[in-house]
């Protein structure tokens, strides 16, 4: 505990702030717990109560508003890189749209508590066109209440967390432990993704140009140009190859009853 | 998959931005497949 007052006496504003802020633009940083620790610091009179809660809101909102306006000029380029960690990105986009449509308001306040949705909601609020005096309101409303909550838990828990990290000290060895197996496990899931995204290599490719030929000779009718952009449709306006068609690759069983086997398929995306 | 199921198939080195850069032929998405999203405007 002694090491963590130290370092929130030293750093305690810069560090809530960077790590607010590196959350709010979506990058996988512990703000919560960087709040619980500030919160035992404004316990231990190492930091100022309304001064930190002033660093952390206005981190927050900066965060949001970086990602209000990189929804609102990306449109759905920035929600479908977003998603991309999801099982099937087209649903996410959709259904968090969808959710956002119905409960925007009340999400917005929410949404920091709910991992996942904290990182979709203020580029959803951008894509969707909400007014950016409306998105600033919510916003502030659900930063404060975040920011407020966890504060408040390190305020009152300084002595738990005091104990926690106490026991951390005494389980040293084992903790290092956890980490090598952690690192191990992650290396090998590394390793294994790597193997399994080699397959897709055997696929043939064509450059653009081979591709043109063909298209330009008389065997163009055996060719067939299939857009898989999963998340590429939303925007009006957007192009794809001419005569090509868009089949969904996160609904591929699907899909592939309307293909024929006689002609050669070229896939492409973005 | 497609390879799989008996599809002869290939993918287009560079995608859509390639064959943007190279000059070939576009086409807007027709209305029909472009997903309607709301928006609070």
């Amino acid at each position: 505990m002694t090491d963590m007052v130290k370092l929130m006496a030293g750093h305690g504003y810069v560090l809530t702030f960077s790590l607010l802020f590196a959350e709010a633009i979506g990058l996988p940083f512990p703000a919560a717990i960087a709040l619980v620790a500030a919160g035992a610091a404004v316990a231990s009179h190492v930091l100022w109560g309304p001064s930190i809660l002033l660093v952390a809101v206005t981190a927050l909102l900066m965060g949001d508003t970086v990602q209000f306006w990189l929804g609102r000029y990306m449109g759905w380029l920035l929600l479908g890189f977003l998603c991309r960690v999801s099982i099937n990105p087209e649903t996410c986009i959709l259904r968090s749209a969808e959710s956002f449509y119905k409960r925007g308001k009340i999400t917005l306040v929410i949404a920091k508590f709910i991992p996942g949705v904290n990182t979709m909601a203020a580029p959803l609020a951008g894509s969707m066109k909400m007014r950016f005096s409306q998105f600033l309101r919510l916003d502030f409303a659900g930063a404060t209440l975040y920011a407020t909550t966890y504060l408040t838990v390190g305020y009152l828990a300084r002595d738990f967390l005091a104990a926690i990290l106490r026991g951390f000290h005494a389980a040293g060895e084992t903790m290092e432990a956890v980490v090598v197996a952690a690192l191990v496990a992650y290396s090998v899931y590394r390793v294994v993704q790597y193997r399994k995204n080699k397959m897709y290599r055997v696929v043939p490719r064509v450059q653009v140009e081979e591709l043109a030929r063909r298209l330009a000779s008389e065997d163009s009718s055996r060719v067939l140009i299939v857009d898989v952009r999963s998340h590429g449709y939303y925007d009006s306006g957007s192009s794809r190859i001419k005569n090509s068609i868009r089949i969904e690759p996160n609904n591929l069983e699907e899909e592939i009853k309307n293909l024929s086997k006689d002609k050669d398929i070229y896939l492409y995306c973005t | 998959m497609l390879r799989e199921k008996g599809f002869n198939t290939f993918v287009i080195v560079g995608g859509l931005t390639a064959w943007r850069k190279a000059g070939e032929p576009l086409e807007s998405v027709p209305q029909n497949d472009l997903v309607k999203l709301p928006t609070f405007s």
